[in-house]
């Protein structure tokens, strides 16, 4: 290898910065500043619309949030939204993963018909969906030439969020599953090799080998996905804007309307907060639960 | 030390770039104008009003239904206001408490008595905007699901009891068709159809002096008895697939807005329906009330151009222009006195009974905490629809949260 000259002292540095800057400049602008404005907001009673400057009021925006009925039923709602879909999505994308991993024909062609929801806009999904789910949409014609009953999906307190969340199970799977097909494609095929001629099923190759070797993958599946979960506000923005008796209302829907029907937007942001808090804590617990462990690494 | 140079270049080059865009909007006589109507309707309006006026330019951006009012807060926020602004109805009252909107009382003066909807944008004598266009919410039904329920189509229902008379006969002609098309499960839609029964009926929200809820009538729970009521002889939905089954030939009946005038032709082009004033309680009690609703143009204080805009706004609010602008959209009318008296009205019977109908619609009251009053009418009225409570206890518990809500600001 040729030998190179050093470069002077201070260069490399000075040049590393100047092709970072613009990012860090997008990202201080479009991310930093408006992250530090919002916790600033969280302790205000700042409203764009109100003339004048806007007055400290310490915590009382997050003990207000922590007081409002309201604010508890849109965590509950997102609670049941997070936990009613990523087993199933999680699930449903490992089936996928594991359906579409070896090689057949049409395999390409199974791939990207899973993943294409992912590459549509979410507002169209939502739009498309909430045809089907009509009172006279497609779902409940299938249902009426079956002769059951045909619910008011997206109508009826009871079936409007579980409407939702089937969508977005399907919505979300094809996008996790390539994300776990990569993680398949990693583990060598040696094992299965190795465990075949040791005689293992077909079942143990997978709980023996597959899930584990998997584990880090799955990891960021599951943190992923609840992040996003934790988010979801256009679906509902869309189909319901929170309602039937606010039975789809989301934390984020619920500090949407704070934020843009009612101009609140310091508390608004102290909510943006409180589901920022809650969403730390569950990635930590998550990473905690299910980080690869020394022995499992070995 | 290269690269510091370089970056000390960039940034001065960045620097230049946002000396040189800030400058570019100073230039000239300029107008910013956001609206929210398709360029194509108000483009020809307002370049009539540039050749009027030489040397004036309007800048027309035109705002999205869904992100707007986003990006009005937004401009509101960073102080970049633009010079002229349509803002809806609905957000008027929080608008006008904000202090951000320009006093425009001695501009106006002269036009008071040729519009209507004033009360959007006042408070006291002070006028903080012009009513540009209206809009309220009618009685639509289908003639034909009218004559084959045996019902004379050209004869719709006038009083609460022929409403549900007629709604009932449509309803048992079964195969898909419902009766009523009653609005459900939506905020921000479903005050705008229940109230015209309620004020119809006498009903009132708050007070005059807005201090106080007077939710909690006899003529709001009769109201609101009489709306769930039409569950039995209709279906429970969101406005679009109401107007959609509407289209479709499934609902006999529905209160709806204007826009169907436009999307009626379109889709549903072999459609026989009609228009009619909202049902009022009896053939002498009550009235036919509805919606007022309405766009209003504004200047905010922190505009560079007030005196042009309002220039702008008075130009835009003329008969001819607005009229222009309503035909277009259909959606809407003009705010003007009179103007269904406009050939173009004459023509379009169903149009004008709009604008008959917005003569005895009800303006919603200018409290500042409007946007939650109506939420809160709207859960109650909600929770009636679900049979979660009578008719008499959510009367009640709206009554309850306005009470909370008057006091606050």
């Amino acid at each position: 290898m040729a030998h190179r000259e050093p470069p002077p002292p201070g260069t490399t540095n000075a040049t590393a910065w100047l092709f970072l800057s613009p990012w860090i400049a997008t990202f201080a602008l479009f991310g930093l500043y408006p992250f530090a404005f919002s916790l600033w907001a969280s302790f205000t009673d700042y409203s764009p619309v109100r003339a004048g400057g806007s007055r400290f009021v310490g915590l009382e925006n997050y003990g207000r949030a922590l007081v409002d009925p309201a604010f508890w039923s849109a965590l509950g709602n997102t609670a049941v939204f997070v936990v009613g879909t990523i087993p199933f999505t999680t699930a449903l994308a490992l089936g996928l993963a594991v359906a579409v991993q070896p090689a057949f024909r049409g395999r390409t062609l199974f791939r990207v018909g899973f993943f294409m929801p992912s590459v549509v806009s979410v507002v169209v999904l939502s739009l498309i969906f909430k045809g089907l789910y009509a009172t006279d949409g497609a779902i409940n014609g299938l249902l009426a030439a079956l002769g059951l009953p045909q619910p008011a999906w997206l109508n009826d307190p009871r079936t409007a969020l579980p409407a939702i969340m089937v969508m977005d199970v399907w919505a979300a799977s094809g996008y996790y599953m390539i994300i776990l097909l990569a993680g398949l494609e990693a583990i060598p095929r040696e094992l299965y090799d190795a465990a075949r001629i040791e005689g293992a099923s077909a079942w143990a190759c997978f709980t023996r080998i597959t899930l584990p070797l998997l584990r880090p993958t799955l990891l960021f599946v599951l943190v992923v996905n609840t992040v996003r979960s934790l988010q979801i506000f256009a679906e509902v923005f869309v189909m319901t804007r929170g309602g039937p008796l606010r039975s789809t209302n989301t934390v984020v829907y619920y500090l949407y309307e704070q934020a843009f029907y009612r101009f609140d937007l310091g508390y608004a942001s102290a909510v943006a907060y409180l589901l920022f808090v809650v969403t730390l804590g569950l990635a930590f617990v998550q990473m905690r639960t299910l980080r690869t462990t020394p022995e499992a690494a070995r | 030390m290269i690269g510091r140079r370089a970056a000390g270049r960039a940034a001065l080059l960045l620097a230049a770039v946002f000396a040189a865009t800030a400058s570019c909007a100073r230039a000239g006589h300029e107008i910013v104008f956001w609206q929210f109507w398709p360029a194509e309707v108000v483009t020809p309006i307002l370049e009539r009003f540039e050749r009027e006026h030489p040397g004036t330019r309007v800048r027309m951006e035109q705002l999205t239904w869904q992100s707007g009012l986003e990006k009005i807060t937004a401009a509101l926020a960073s102080g970049n206001v633009p010079d002229l602004c349509e803002l809806g109805s609905t957000w008027m009252p929080r608008m006008l408490d904000s202090g951000q909107l320009a006093d425009w009382s001695a501009g106006v003066a002269d036009l008071r008595p040729e519009l209507r909807g004033w009360e959007l944008c006042t408070i006291g004598d002070a006028v903080y905007g012009i009513p540009w266009v209206m809009g309220t919410r009618a009685l639509f039904y289908n003639k034909t699901l009218f004559a084959r329920a045996g019902l004379d189509s050209t004869r719709p229902p006038e009083t609460w009891e022929e409403l549900r008379a007629a709604a009932a006969a449509v309803h048992r002609l079964g195969g898909g068709v419902s009766g009523y098309g009653v609005q459900s499960g939506e905020r921000y839609v479903l005050f705008k159809k229940f109230m015209p029964f309620a004020w119809g009926n006498g009903g009132r929200i708050l007070a005059d002096d807005l201090r106080s809820a007077v939710f909690d009538s006899p003529e709001n729970r009769a109201a609101l008895e009489f709306y769930v009521g039409l569950r039995s002889v209709g279906v429970m939905e969101r406005q679009d697939v109401l107007d959609r089954a509407f289209k479709e030939g499934k609902i006999g009946l529905q209160v709806s807005g204007a826009w169907l005038f436009k999307s009626i032709p379109r889709d549903a082009p072999g459609l026989r329906y009609g228009v009619a004033l909202v049902p009022r309680p009896e053939r002498e009690r009550g009235t036919h009330a509805s919606f007022a609703g309405g766009e209003v143009l504004v200047s905010f204080a922190g505009s560079k151009q007030r005196q042009a805009a309002l220039e702008l706004a008075r130009f835009l609010v003329r008969p001819e222009n607005a009229l222009a602008l309503a035909a277009s959209a259909k959606s809407v009318q003009p705010a003007g006195v009179g103007i269904d008296t406009a050939a173009y009205y004459r023509e379009h019977p169903d149009e004008a009974l709009m604008v008959r109908q917005f003569e005895t619609a009800v303006p919603t009251p200018n409290h500042p905490a409007w946007v939650d009053m109506e939420a809160a009418i709207e859960d109650e009225i909600e929770q009636a629809l679900f049979d979660r409570k009578t008719a008499a206890e959510a009367v009640a518990a709206a009554q309850q949260r306005l009470a909370e809500l008057v006091g606050k600001r």
